[in-house]
């Protein structure tokens, strides 16, 4: 699909939407001109065909306070980010979810655009996504034990959201191939509280 | 060390975190290179080393690509929306012999086997990270 759209008889793509929304306020925001937007599509578009006047920003942290949709964030090498939300933020947390569903403590990536004031209003934020390559120890019902390294992890199952890629074929909620002592890479969401991972999908490999 | 546009290798991309202070990315540290950040624009190869390549084996399935070293600079361009990021190699993988024949498509085209990965900055700027994988064309 394309991600620019008609609004008011010109084209508005989808980054100067973001930042005339973040600089115009809740209105604005609250007005999208866009109207719904497919999420796993504005997720997948790349900043850098967008306006070359607006630059690019990038985020990574951990999120110590929220006030209305700004998130403040502590990055891991002692850099502060205030990251603007807008109507136009696609927002993943294990799936495409709602700002409602971040929450203090929690580690994000985030891509947007740098405005003036030094904030960033954000395009897309991935909150809690981790993306690790794994050896499979032990399977339960609901949960899949796994070292990354040095380390142990717990890999939960999610009813209706885990699905499995085996060898590189299609996804599939069926678990049942998966072996002790395969090597997998798996994407999900850390849990802040236990540092257990939910998973989202388990790539099988050789 | 500015980025070119001479083609050098294609393949899957995938993404990996280093550096960070949270998660299970925790315990990553900073890669073989030692300067590894998931908020830089780096990637990780699979022949940055010899000792690389007997962990990562890329030619088990067919893939020779050649040594690059620690701050060696590529151009990463998505298959199909033709973004670009320049990176610059800071750690070894991906482990390419653990997944190979697999495939990523876009517009009815596949890349095979993965053969560079992305710090999330990186990524981001061509794609998305809940996709985990995308199709890529390298240049140097």
């Amino acid at each position: 699909m394309s991600h620019s759209q008609e609004s008011g008889g010109r084209r508005l793509d989808r980054r100067r939407f973001l930042t005339t929304a973040a600089v115009g306020g809740a209105t604005i925001v609250g007005a999208s001109a866009l109207g719904g937007l497919d999420a796993e599509a504005a997720f997948a578009e790349p900043m850098p065909s967008l306006d070359a006047a607006i630059p690019a920003a990038f985020a990574e942290g951990r999120i110590v306070a929220t006030n209305r949709n700004v998130l403040d964030v502590a990055g891991s090498h002692g850099e502060r980010h205030l990251i603007q939300l807008t109507n136009a933020t696609s927002i993943w947390k294990l799936r495409t979810t709602t700002a409602e569903a971040i929450e203090v403590g929690d580690g994000l990536y985030a891509r947007g655009a740098a405005m003036p004031d030094g904030t960033i209003a954000a395009d897309a934020v991935w909150v809690n996504i981790v993306n690790v390559y794994v050896t499979i120890r032990g399977i339960a019902r609901d949960r899949l034990h796994l070292t990354h390294g040095n380390e142990e992890l717990v890999g939960h199952i999610v009813p209706d959201t885990t699905t499995a890629s085996y060898l590189g074929g299609a996804l599939t909620a069926d678990l049942s191939r998966t072996r002790i002592g395969q090597e997998a890479q798996v994407l999900g969401a850390w849990r802040p509280a236990d540092g257990a991972i939910d998973i989202a999908r388990v790539s099988l490999g050789h | 060390m500015a980025c070119g546009s001479t083609s050098l290798w294609a393949g899957e991309a995938t993404w990996f975190c280093c550096g960070n202070a949270w998660g299970s990315c925790g315990s990553a540290g900073t890669g073989a290179c030692g300067t590894c950040q998931s908020g830089k624009n780096m990637a990780a190869w699979p022949n940055l080393s010899a000792a690389c390549w007997d962990i990562t084996r890329p030619d088990l399935c067919g893939e020779n690509m050649p040594r690059r070293t620690c701050g060696a600079v590529m151009n990463v361009r998505h298959q199909c929306s033709g973004a670009t990021v320049c990176v610059t190699l800071a750690d070894c993988g991906p482990r390419t012999k653990s997944f190979c024949g697999e495939a990523t498509c876009c517009n009815g085209a596949c890349r095979t086997n993965r053969v560079i990965d992305l710090t999330p900055s990186a990524f981001t700027a061509i794609g998305s990270l809940s996709s985990g994988k995308l199709p890529v064309y390298i240049y140097e």
